[in-house]
């Protein structure tokens, strides 16, 4: 037999259940603008039917309904769109960090414009076939000295400049790793946190999604693999569990940062100085200590096998190898690169110099250019360091404009120093402009020195384009993957308007069915069995 | 959702805006390299081709500067000779006593003088007639004097007027100078000799014509230089508009087109403004009761 009062407790549960959607419902609109929200739904679920198949059950016609009751309230997020979003974060991290290190590189070379090296080398030429014309002129002497300067200025300049960026660079690789750090700590704490409330049959939405925003995060830094460990217990089927999280390679190989354990802490070997004096930082390796104090470490020549994110491409720009003398990277090469123009150009200047002779001198044998090098290789700091020769600062008699000794009119050495830019080189031996056969060894291997740097001008710009595409790719795809996830996740105002009037309507009509079943029951109790009275 | 997108799509729009002001506000289609690496690279190397053309032209002013002076002194020694062949011509006559031979070589003596200080020219400094070592004079003194020196440096003063082309712009003054100063001393010798005679004097005559010739021959080719620095002024100068033209149309804007492009970007921004301000407004709720 069903209970007299098994309408009011069915309508009872409907109201209850209705009720707690509509919560749901205002805590959706709530957090309809709190970033990294998923919406959340009441999973409905109807109550246990009576009678219960058993021995001693009732005989009734069927099975009676006997209502609703809220199952669970689960987030609505789809973990394949989560998946692609940080493949793409990743990737977008990583074209982000080198198109903003290359763009930089563009300011500085500040090519083409009338204020780059390019111009001054040009004004340098200028002012040497000016002596040319004039050799016996102190005023086109002076001009020399002046364009000279200049040209060892602009080196000097663009040297430092770029330095400085790239320790810039190595303060936000240490920076992000901080970050990292703190992210991961953060995930691992969260991990306790889910791993403490899913055992008892709940469902902390509110902290997968601060955790999956977390994530997100990282992925901007490193391609990472996420990977779930059920957390035990009487936890829910559809709970999602503790990630574990892994760094990933290119090949597929994976280092874990995050385990149901704890959390690794990240840093670089050798550690970043900051001191922007030391031109030689460098990164060896990649450190991880997880939380035994275990430490895996990712070195140098593996790096390129790191998948992609913000720190691979910071670490690129700044430079990586085995040991001071051995750095690779976007800004050591763009460094190394000069120094070889500066050490060129100086070298072939100065043997050239050396053949002519200046005003009233008869020894010639000069220098014009003077630099202080600190290599291996032979080149290194010449683009710092390079300046114009003592002897050419104290007295403008010394440029040697001449071919030949005490000819004042003679500026055939000049007009031999104004073609020194463009000598062809070749297997890194170049033959003076003068045509007495003399070769000076040159580090540029080919080319002249006016075309070396168009080259370097010309890297950059392809590097840059490139950058720059890939980078407007990869956040076409990762807006596009995003919409994706907000078109499932995100709060649709609409949406819960039309949900809240659903609600509120079953809640109402929920209510009229006490209102009908008081009926009923008013009609048994009070107007029944009074027959006669 | 869509309010995201429009303000992606806002932003994008105001990027687009804000590349056609900075094309139009710089004349130019890029500002760094990145934009388009190729016409970065090719605008260096017109810049630097561009540069060239316009220091050849310069050092062309400096070759006409030689030249024109070196035909103007030349010029006058014209003059001269043609009076030292006046008074040879007058001096050579029987009727000339040696008193009056006296005066004309005296008078000789003087042109004598101002041929050595048309030799000594300096323009801007330099002594033009001097070889390669033009911060002497040619003549130290005069002839005659104790002390009279010749330095007589005979190398060329070349100047370069196009990629390897160089130009020598002075003549060799020692051999003209010299012989022009040699054979007015033997005038002087002869006109001072009481034995002389009109026909000894006469002789000379042959002389003075051929260092006349021999000064013609310094001036055509003057001339002839003049004539090889005019057409190479020409080329130059064309070359200037053909280097200036090709650096305009690798990297220039063009301004039609540009502006054409901006009022067109402008027009589509004003359109995703309305259409954003009227997408973003309603919802369910501006409905419901």
């Amino acid at each position: 037999m069903l209970s007299t009062f098994h309408g009011l407790e069915v309508a009872k549960r409907g109201m209850f259940t209705q009720q707690s959607a509509l919560y749901v419902t205002a805590h959706n609109i709530a957090n309809a603008n709190t970033p990294g929200y998923s919406r959340q739904r009441v999973n409905f679920v109807e109550t246990e039917p009576f009678p219960p198949a058993s021995m001693n059950r009732p005989q009734i016609p069927g099975q009676m309904g006997t209502g609703v009751e809220a199952g669970s309230i689960q987030r609505i997020r789809d973990s394949f769109l989560d998946y692609q979003y940080r493949n793409e974060a990743s990737k977008l991290g990583y074209w982000s960090a080198r198109s903003e290190a290359i763009a930089k590189m563009e300011d500085i070379m500040n090519e083409p414009s009338e204020f780059g090296l390019s111009k001054a080398m040009t004004q340098f030429w200028e002012s040497l076939q000016d002596l040319s014309a004039n050799p016996e002129n102190e005023g086109a002497r002076a001009v020399v000295r002046q364009r000279g300067i200049a040209v060892a200025e602009s080196f000097n300049y663009l040297y430092t400049s770029l330095s400085q960026i790239r320790d810039d660079l190595g303060q936000e690789i240490k920076t992000g790793l901080l970050e990292v750090n703190s992210i991961l700590k953060q995930i691992s704490e969260l991990n306790d946190q889910i791993k403490a409330v899913e055992p008892n049959g709940y469902l902390p939405n509110d902290l997968y999604d601060k955790r999956d925003a977390l994530v997100d995060e990282l992925s901007k830094y490193f391609q990472v693999k996420v990977e779930t460990v059920p957390s035990g217990g009487n936890a829910l089927d559809i709970a999602e569990g503790i990630y574990e999280i892994s760094l990933v390679n290119q090949d597929g190989s994976t280092v874990k940062i995050v385990t149901k354990d704890g959390y690794s802490k990240l840093s670089v070997s050798p550690s970043i100085s900051g001191d922007p004096t030391n031109p030689d930082g460098y990164i060896s390796e990649i450190r991880i200590e997880d939380v035994l104090g275990n430490i895996t470490t990712i070195s140098y020549n593996k790096f390129d096998s790191l998948a992609s994110g913000r720190i691979k491409s910071l670490i690129e720009a700044y430079g990586y190898g085995s040991d001071p003398d051995n750095v690779k990277g976007y800004y050591p090469d763009m460094l190394a690169d000069l120094d070889k123009m500066a050490y060129s150009f100086a070298t072939m200047f100065n043997a050239q110099h050396q053949k002519g002779f200046g005003l009233n001198d008869s020894t010639g044998g000069r220098d014009f250019f003077e630099m202080t090098l600190s290599g291996p290789p032979t080149e290194k700091g010449a683009a710092a360091t390079i300046k114009v020769h003592k002897d050419i600062m104290d007295n403008l008699s010394n440029i040697a404009a001449s071919s030949k000794s005490g000819e004042s009119g003679n500026g055939n050495n000049a007009l031999y120093l104004s073609m020194i830019k463009d000598v062809q080189i070749t297997n890194g031996s170049a033959t003076l402009p003068s045509g007495s056969g003399t070769t000076v060894s040159v580090p540029i291997t080919g080319g002249t020195v006016q075309t070396f740097y168009q080259g370097l001008i010309g890297k950059i710009g392809v590097d840059g384009q490139q950058a720059e595409r890939m980078k407007t790719n990869a956040e076409t795809l990762a807006t596009s993957v995003d919409n994706k996830r907000q078109s499932v996740s995100s709060v649709s105002l609409d949406e819960e308007m039309t949900n809240m009037i659903k609600f509120q309507h079953a809640y109402n009509a929920a209510a009229r069915m006490i209102t009908a079943i008081d009926e009923m029951l008013d009609k048994i109790i009070n107007d029944m069995g009074i027959v006669g009275r | 959702m869509l309010a995201n997108n429009m303000l992606r799509n806002l932003s994008n729009s105001y990027e687009r805006l804000g590349k056609y002001q900075e094309q139009l506000a710089t004349g130019k289609k890029i500002s760094r390299p990145s934009d388009d690496p190729v016409v970065a690279m090719k605008g260096i190397a017109y810049r630097e081709d561009l540069a060239r053309v316009k220091q050849y032209q310069r050092n062309i002013g400096e070759v006409h500067n030689w030249i024109d002076s070196a035909d103007d002194a030349l010029d006058k020694v014209g003059l001269a000779l043609q009076r030292v062949q006046e008074l040879v011509v007058q001096a050579s006559t029987d009727t000339a006593t040696p008193e009056d031979r006296k005066k004309i070589a005296d008078e000789i003596d003087q042109i004598q003088k101002h041929i050595v200080d048309v030799a000594n020219t300096k323009v801007g400094g330099k002594y033009i007639f001097n070889g390669a070592d033009t911060k002497n004079p040619l003549f130290i003194g005069y002839p005659g004097e104790t002390g009279f020196a010749v330095n007589g440096n005979q190398s060329d003063v070349e100047i370069e007027v196009f990629d390897g082309i160089k130009l020598d712009v002075n003549i060799d003054g020692k051999t003209l100078f010299t012989g022009i100063i040699g054979m007015l001393d033997n005038l002087k010798t002869v006109l001072d000799d009481p034995n002389s005679t009109g026909n000894t004097i006469s002789s000379h005559l042959s002389q003075v014509e051929a260092q006349q010739d021999a000064l013609l021959a310094a001036r055509s080719e003057l001339g002839a230089k003049q004539n090889r620095v005019e057409m190479m002024e020409n080329r130059l100068s064309t070359q200037e508009v053909i280097a200036t033209k090709l650096m305009s149309n690798n990297e220039d804007i063009e301004y039609e087109k540009t502006i054409t492009d901006l009022i067109t970007q402008e027009s589509v921004h004003r359109a995703a403004l309305s259409v954003g301000a009227r997408i973003i407004q309603p919802t369910l709720v501006d409905f419901l009761r």
